[in-house]
């Protein structure tokens, strides 16, 4: 097994230029995918200088979203200046008090790390999320954003907008420069589980190529995952938890030790395999739920069951292999990544740990994978960084 | 290894470039009066994988103390306090990842942590209901101060964490001409000839106090200016008002240098003001002036050259580390950005260095790390605003 030869080149140089004593073991407790008991499994090491900084003295919000698209560009979406303290955005506070400007909401990096473009907020004839969820790229190149915002709240524990704003309950398209295309449903006009036109607080967004629909995991305040054209916007179909008909009556708190339930709690994830899978973040029941594309239920996992809190199935994403041989969950909770493989749902390995150092996480939220295996996660709470682990090949 | 030897490529033109410049500079000053001379000024560059992950899935809060010890030993103090419940799921009992770390860690130069304690009251003190600055004084103690509602005290423990003194009381303040108790201390300094402590003090108080180091018998105190400080509301810093007469909350450094000199963070009155160890005011220098809320001078470290140079001033407002000559007072150049990836700081509250010139800093509010900076030699000014400083070879 050759590890050295295979460290990538930024991090050699940055042990060569500032780490002459850190050794290539301590380096993989930190972040890389271990083997477990002659298990095969990928294996990640993190890119601590990805991406460049932000020019413009910007910084990053609580990241909801990131995705890659086609070009292997990447891109985060942030909650921007609702999520960040005065003390990190004084360069927009009347008088300004020193350092520094929320980002743009949108923005999208090359694979070296720049800035490419940028771009979000209010506009004509769509709501800007109050607050963001997740993004995706279509298999056309368009830019979807989930609006995930509660009425007239931020994140927790970050300041507040002065004036109430309404509760998301909507999907946006945009294309990739930030003209708007299309909008279901409409900010403050919250929907239960059973409509056609609309949400509450989606999480999650993916469009299955195969077949031009998309996928809403709908979401923070529903229980279902709902399917619409990706070109219309048209409803087409939706299930909850087991392919049953969604019920948003409370649930109350997850027990790891009651029967499984029969419903969604948080879906914040409904992702499409290549083979015509749906895998769905039932984020606190802990588990991940498979259906058929039409919602017929196929199986379950949990993972991580007995964590409490906001739960441990946060975003998936999958291999890069044609196989997606594996699902990455992300586990905003724990502060990891699992890897799992995706025919067994079985947990093989994980990476990651708490804390604010290149490598470790504070609610790691949302994960994308690039064509060559490269893994990128977006932090939310007080984390506010995309980051990138490199796909070590062997 | 492509990398690696691009790295020396690199390396060897920055040599030759320094070179050129140092070259160039001489034959200027010799040649022509009106070339402009060439300022040199210390190069960092951020190690990002220093220090090394805590065990035990531990994780600090709010990080507002850094020190390094006569074996170059970095010490820092955070609050564990300030971990959300999301942070300390374990704690909690919701989930596997993390823990509080004790607040007092000790890493070696390797990143290592080596050592930890403190915590709730012992024998004999009263443990801070805020801590606040750290300090490892020529013996080797560890010198604790706090910055909590009730605060009034200093504590001085052994390297292992032996309680050994307690000067002030909690809750016991009265104010700035108080010759017993502090007023929410931000941070110590122990001058090793004349062994005495200057206390920043602080939070609430608006002076510098000198006790004696090992009794705790209190010496001199003084506000700004040298004037008998006072304890009236300022109201907020105006930069366009004629400079304060007194400190502004909280007085977040003292340091002496090898000369003799005292250096005093007037942090949201966004200036160093420098006196003779007995309190004279010598002078003065405001440093972004035009922050305010917590203003832009938070604390200093002196260059590790005999002559100190220079002063390295964190600022946590601007989210920067300004590089200042020590004879002039003049800001050279800065380094750092707002951000959460190596090098770039979320409220940089603390700094020190260690005997080979490296700078580390720790960073308070949700920055919660600990950095290190390190040491590339002298190099020419070409910015004033260096930005976030990586390694030049991590552009690809």
């Amino acid at each position: 097994m050759e590890r050295r030869p295979t460290l990538y080149a930024v991090a050699t140089l940055a042990a060569l230029v500032v780490t002459p004593t850190l050794s290539p073991a301590a380096r993989d407790t930190a972040a890389s995918a271990q083997r477990r008991g002659g298990v095969q499994a990928p294996r990640f090491q993190v890119d601590p200088f990805w991406p460049k900084p932000l020019p413009n003295h910007w910084v990053l919000g609580s990241v909801t979203g990131v995705a890659v698209d086609a070009q292997d560009h990447v891109w985060i979406v942030h909650r921007g200046a609702d999520s960040l303290g005065n003390n990190e955005k004084g360069a927009i506070l009347k008088p300004p008090t020193g350092c520094c400007v929320p980002a743009p909401q949108v923005l999208e990096f090359d694979q070296a790390g720049n800035l490419v473009s940028h771009w979000g907020g209010p506009g004509e004839g769509f709501d800007w999320p109050q607050s963001t969820g997740g993004i995706t790229i279509d298999h056309k190149g368009n830019v979807w954003i989930a609006a995930a915002g509660q009425a007239s709240g931020g994140a927790a524990g970050t300041a507040r907008p002065a004036a109430p704003r309404p509760q998301d309950a909507h999907v946006i398209k945009f294309s990739r420069t930030g003209q708007f295309l299309l909008q279901i449903g409409h900010a403050g006009k919250v929907e239960p589980s059973d409509s056609k036109s609309g949400f509450n607080r989606p999480a999650g967004i993916r469009v299955d190529p195969a077949a031009n629909e998309l996928y809403v995991a709908d979401g923070l305040g529903n229980h279902r995952v709902a399917v619409f054209d990706a070109e219309t916007g048209a409803y087409k179909r939706h299930w909850g938890a087991y392919g049953d008909k969604p019920d948003d009556a409370a649930v109350g708190p997850y027990d790891p030790n009651a029967p499984p339930a029969k419903q969604f709690r948080n879906v914040t994830c409904a992702a499409v395999s290549k083979d015509g899978l749906v895998y769905v973040c039932d984020r606190q029941n802990d588990r991940i739920q498979v259906f058929q594309r039409d919602g017929r239920f196929v199986r379950e996992a949990f993972v991580s069951k007995t964590t409490l809190g906001d739960g441990s199935v946060w975003d998936i994403a999958f291999s890069h292999d044609p196989q997606q041989r594996f699902i990455y969950v992300a586990d905003g909770h724990d502060k990891k990544v699992f890897v799992v493989r995706r025919e067994t749902l079985e947990v093989v390995t994980s990476f990651g740990d708490g804390g604010r150092m290149p490598g470790q996480f504070y609610g790691v939220g949302s994960i994308a994978v690039d064509s060559k295996g490269n893994v990128y996660t977006g932090e939310t709470y007080e984390g506010k960084r995309v980051q990138k682990f490199r796909h070590r090949e062997r | 290894m492509k990398g690696k030897r691009n790295f020396y490529i690199g390396a060897s033109l920055v040599a030759t470039l320094v070179a050129l410049f140092i070259g160039q500079s001489a034959l200027d000053r010799t040649t022509t009066a009106a070339g402009k001379a060439v300022v040199m000024a210390p190069r960092f560059e951020v190690d990002p994988l220093w220090p090394k992950p805590l065990p035990n899935r531990w994780y600090i809060g709010m990080t507002i103390g850094v020190a390094v010890d006569a074996q170059d030993h970095v010490w820092i103090v955070h609050r564990p306090d300030t971990v959300s419940a999301n942070e300390a799921a374990a704690d909690q009992k919701t989930g596997d990842c993390c823990s509080k770390a004790p607040p007092v860690l000790e890493f070696d130069q390797a990143g290592n942590l080596i050592g930890h304690w403190g915590g709730g009251p012992g024998q004999g003190y009263e443990w801070p209901e805020s801590n606040h600055g750290i300090t490892i004084d020529y013996k080797g103690n560890v010198w604790i101060g706090g910055n909590g509602t009730n605060d009034a005290h200093v504590l001085k423990f052994t390297q292992d964490g032996k309680f050994l003194a307690q000067y002030g009381h909690k809750g016991k303040t009265a104010g700035s001409n108080d010759t017993e108790n502090f007023g929410r201390v931000a941070k110590i300094f122990v001058d090793p000839k004349a062994n005495e402590a200057y206390i920043s003090d602080g939070y609430l108080n608006k002076r510098v106090a000198v006790i004696d180091a090992d009794t705790g018998k209190f010496k001199r105190y003084w506000g700004a200016y040298g004037n008998k400080p006072d304890d009236k509301n300022l109201g907020r810093y105006d930069p366009d008002a004629p400079p304060a007469q007194q400190f502004r909350n909280p007085v977040h450094c003292a340091e002496l240098s090898n000369d003799g000199f005292l250096y005093v963070c007037d942090r949201p009155n966004d200036r160093i003001q420098v006196f003779t160890p007995e309190g004279k005011f010598v002078k003065e220098q405001f440093i972004a002036k035009r922050s305010l809320a917590d203003g832009s001078v938070w604390d200093i470290a002196f260059s590790k050259d005999a002559q100190q140079k220079y002063i390295y001033v964190a600022d946590g407002r601007n989210q920067k580390v300004y590089i200042i000559q020590r004879d002039t007072l003049e800001v050279l150049t800065s380094f750092g950005d707002g951000g959460r990836q190596p090098g770039q700081f979320y409220g940089v509250h603390s700094i020190a260095t260690d005997s080979k010139g490296n700078i580390y800093t720790t960073e308070t509010y949700e920055g919660r790390r600990l950095q290190k900076f390190v040491y590339k030699g002298l190099a020419p000014v070409t910015k004033q605003d260096q930005g976030t400083v990586w390694p030049a070879s991590s552009s690809k």
